[in-house]
């Protein structure tokens, strides 16, 4: 497998730890972790299994840090490329747009010719929208930390193995 | 791979980024300015900050043509309006309510932005009230098949209100042309938005209207502002129907300089509204991706810190009002009758009745002018022409695009003939505003505002309106259809207020309605559409000009005056009295409450020195007051007894007949009440 990049905000406190349980869960030396709020192109696309963290902003935004990134994303050619997501949400008070920010990149990096790697189940969430769903399956890995941060670590292994068979 | 955008970070031309960046470096300096001006005691004592508004309120300007649209901006729209064309001088003169303010001359509330001459309009501070004005100028708009759309913009926590429904009701049902902007930062001053209702994303509260898309954005951010609002009104100028434009944005400061967000925000989250900072996100994009230096960003927030000063400047040295203009503007001209100046005549035709009197009127008039509309509750279904069927026959000679049914929505049938007086001066409008006189309540939001809307734009709008009401009792009709709501109306400046007795007098005043300026509310005694004591022949060409009263009967014992129902009891109580008491009594008809023919009054009270007022309405709180009150001071010295007044006790009318009959007045009453003034 080749190397990968966990691309998060290194300001952010929860998606940082999340961050830090996908690095702990593969062996450290597979991994780079790589600051979203500097993230030119160039280093986004010099690697080819990417995972990134998007939390979700306010009803259903991405951050900033993202969101001015998108106009260099979407010049990119990401076909080869294959991106695991994983998104922070809170199904109860935000549940119009649980994870929105999670669905908002994947559609990107699909438009973008990426392949979007790392779906799972929606099974076990209750929320009434979300914009990372894609049937009865989320477009990446959703946290709830308000809700439902006792299962953040099985969820998180349990991601990291399908990853483990998913990327290049 | 760009998606097909218009608007881009990286192909915007630079010269409209560069716009764009001294609009909204312009807009926050005065922004963050204005709270100095309180400080200093010079004004801008409501600012309500749009801080974390800027895309949005960029877009929604820039949006606006002003060639072909009209916009309906709310109290927090600053930027909204400078992107629209006002100047910083005018946002100035505004916030420091200076007689050179172009909304108002500094009539209106401060952070109120508005330049009517560029349809820019002088809106109402109550929260969502003018999104039903919007829909009536855009009825206007599809009516006179002129191109444009009415943008009206406004909180989220606006749609708590029951009249934005019914605007937006009203748009989707007509299809009209607007573009409704939620600008949506999660609070009601303090109330955060789960207590206003249980959509997050409140614009789909409509997601079951037909004819009505909705759009949602970041209104946070200039481009996807920019595309949605261009996306949304090439919509409705391609389908014609009305769409909403939900904007998510974050207000960084407190609603208004009254209020302190600390009291119910934690740090943390005035922090990240703070690093939502739209101004801060557009400045870093022009930077990241190379479209502008660092050094030509300072040249630009160098020239705006100019601009600002110089507005300040200026806005020093502005005049301010005059004290003596308090009176200009309160009410917009009258027509003046030249053939009957003083509303008489001696005409010896066929007796007609009230209600012809009112039908013929008003398909005389629909055919004098071409810019003139009806519509209310139970306008036009084949026979039926009204609620009393006074309009019968008018849709059928004059079409539903001029007479038509409106829902049964008291506040939208008016706030919309607001709106589509804003389209044209030339347009008069008459509607029933309501089944009966006393189910208008639902609209006083809408005539209070309207009351108003002249003086507050320092003349530059008038509202030309006839509301036409049925009222009055005496017809067993009880609550809500047989009380009489002049004693409420009077109060307010602005407006005139008539109630005609008989045939003649409801057609002349009628025609005099229809052809003035501003807002008449025209009170109709429904028990005498039909009566033959009330009938009378009438000129074709009649006009009762206003404020000027009619004496029905000379005398020289005592006076009554009195108008609508009781007049005809008067007249009969005074027969009455010369018969049997022999006593000469004086009625006096005053047909119009508001303005009041002062002159009558007095001159009667100093002929007779016995005045009797005579009304309907209950006596506390009754319009006969004001009549008592202004003979007391006036006329004191020629009275030899306190003026008396006859009406309702102070109970709500009953439905029973024999509770009506005790409670309502009659001509017995008056007749005992004129012998105990006779024999004071």
């Amino acid at each position: 497998m080749k190397k990968i990049a966990i691309i998060y905000s290194f300001n952010t406190v929860k998606t940082s730890k999340i961050a830090e349980k996908i690095k702990d869960a593969f062996s450290s030396e597979d991994v780079d972790m790589v600051n979203a709020e500097n993230i030119t192109p160039e280093v986004f696309a010099s690697y080819n299994n990417l995972i990134l963290g998007v939390p979700t902003w306010f009803d259903g935004e991405l951050p900033n840090y993202w969101d001015e990134f998108i106009p260099d994303l979407e010049d990119l050619d990401l076909k080869g490329k294959k991106i695991a997501i994983f998104g922070l949400g809170d199904q109860v008070n935000y549940g119009e747009n649980f994870v929105d920010g999670l669905g908002i990149m994947a559609t990107i990096i699909e438009e973008c010719g990426g392949t979007v790697v790392g779906y799972t189940s929606t099974e076990g969430y209750r929320f009434e929208a979300s914009q990372a769903q894609r049937r009865n399956q989320f477009a990446g890995l959703a946290i709830d930390y308000e809700n439902q941060g006792t299962k953040n670590k099985e969820r998180v292994a349990a991601w990291v193995e399908q990853l483990r068979k998913e990327f290049n | 791979m760009i998606k097909e955008r218009r608007y881009h970070i990286k192909t915007t031309d630079k010269e409209i980024l560069k716009k764009w960046y001294g609009l909204m470096t312009l807009g926050r300096a005065l922004d963050d300015r204005a709270p100095n001006y309180l400080k200093q005691a010079i004004g801008w004592s409501y600012h309500a900050p749009y801080a974390g508004h800027d895309g949005i309120q960029l877009a929604i300007g820039q949006t606006f043509d002003k060639d072909h649209d009209h916009l309906f901006p709310y109290y927090r729209d600053m930027l909204t309006t400078l992107s629209a064309g006002l100047t910083a001088n005018e946002i100035v003169l505004n916030g420091i309510s200076k007689a050179t303010d172009v909304a108002g001359g500094g009539r209106h509330m401060s952070n109120h932005f508005a330049k009517p001459e560029w349809n820019i309009h002088n809106s109402s501070s109550c929260t969502g009230n003018h999104p039903l004005q919007g829909v009536g100028t855009a009825r206007a708009f599809k009516r006179y098949g002129v191109k444009g759309v009415v943008i009206t913009s406004q909180g989220e926590s606006s749609v708590s209100e029951g009249y934005v429904y019914e605007a937006i009701n009203g748009a989707s049902n007509e299809k009209l042309p607007v573009l409704f902007v939620f600008q949506d930062n999660g609070y009601g001053i303090s109330v955060p938005k789960k207590d206003q209702t249980a959509n997050r994303k409140v614009a789909n509260n409509f997601s079951g209207f037909k004819n009505l898309k909705i759009f949602h954005c970041n209104g946070k951010d200039v481009f996807d502002s920019m595309n949605t609002m261009a996306e949304a009104k090439e919509y409705i100028e391609k389908n014609g129907t009305p769409a909403i434009v939900h904007a998510n944005c974050v207000r960084i400061h407190s609603h208004s300089n009254s209020d302190r967000h600390e009291l119910y925000r934690d740090d943390y989250e005035m922090n990240y509204v703070l690093a939502y900072d739209p101004l801060a996100k557009y400045r870093r994009l022009l930077i990241r991706y190379k479209r502008f230096t660092e050094e030509e960003l300072l040249e630009i927030e160098s020239q705006t810190k100019e601009i600002v000063k110089e507005a300040h400047k200026h806005g020093m040295a502005a005049p301010d009002p005059d004290p003596n203009s308090i009176y200009d503007f309160v009410i917009p001209e009258a027509y003046v009758s030249e053939k009957y100046p003083e509303g008489l005549h001696d005409f010896k035709g066929e007796p007609k009745k009230l209600i012809e009197g009112l039908n013929e009127t008003l398909k005389a008039e629909f055919r004098h002018n071409p810019d003139t509309f009806i519509w209310g509750q139970d306008m036009a279904n084949k026979e039926k022409g009204g609620i009393f069927n006074v309009s019968k026959g008018l849709q059928q000679e004059f079409g539903p695009e001029r007479v038509f049914n409106a829902p049964i929505a008291e506040d939208f049938i008016l706030g919309t003939a607001n709106g589509m007086s804003r389209f044209s001066q030339k347009i008069r409008i008459v509607v029933e505003g309501a089944e009966f006189a006393d189910y208008f309540w639902p609209a006083m939001e809408q005539l209070v505002d309207t009351s108003h809307d002249y003086w507050r734009s320092n003349g530059q709008f008038s509202p030309n309106i006839t509301v036409r009401l049925a009222s009055g009792g005496y017809i067993g009709g009880g609550l809500y259809h047989s009380q009489t709501i002049e004693g409420t109306l009077t109060t307010f400046p602005g407006i005139r207020v008539v109630y005609p007795s008989y045939a003649d007098d409801a057609a002349g005043l009628l025609r005099t309605s229809m052809r003035s300026k501003g807002v008449t509310l025209f009170l109709e005694p429904k028990a005498l559409y039909n009566s033959p004591k009330a009938a009378a022949p009438i000129p074709d060409d009649f006009e009762v000009p206003f404020g000027k009263a009619k004496v029905r009967k000379t005398g020289s014992d005592l006076s009554m005056i009195t108008y609508g129902n009781t007049t005809h009891m008067c007249v009969e109580a005074a027969e009455k009295l010369e018969k049997e008491q022999g006593l000469s009594v004086e009625v006096i008809d005053l047909r119009s409450l508001s303005p009041l023919d002062e002159e009558a009054i007095l001159a009667t009270a100093k002929k007779t020195g016995k005045v009797l007022v005579v009304h309907e309405d209950k006596v506390f709180g009754g319009f006969g007051g004001e009549i008592a009150a202004l003979v007391t001071e006036k006329a004191f010295e020629y009275l030899d007894a306190p003026v008396k007044r006859v009406g309702s006790p102070y109970t709500p009318v009953g439905f029973n007949r024999i509770l009506e009959k005790a409670i309502l007045p009659n001509t017995d009453r008056i007749v005992a009440a004129a012998i105990d003034l006779i024999n004071y």
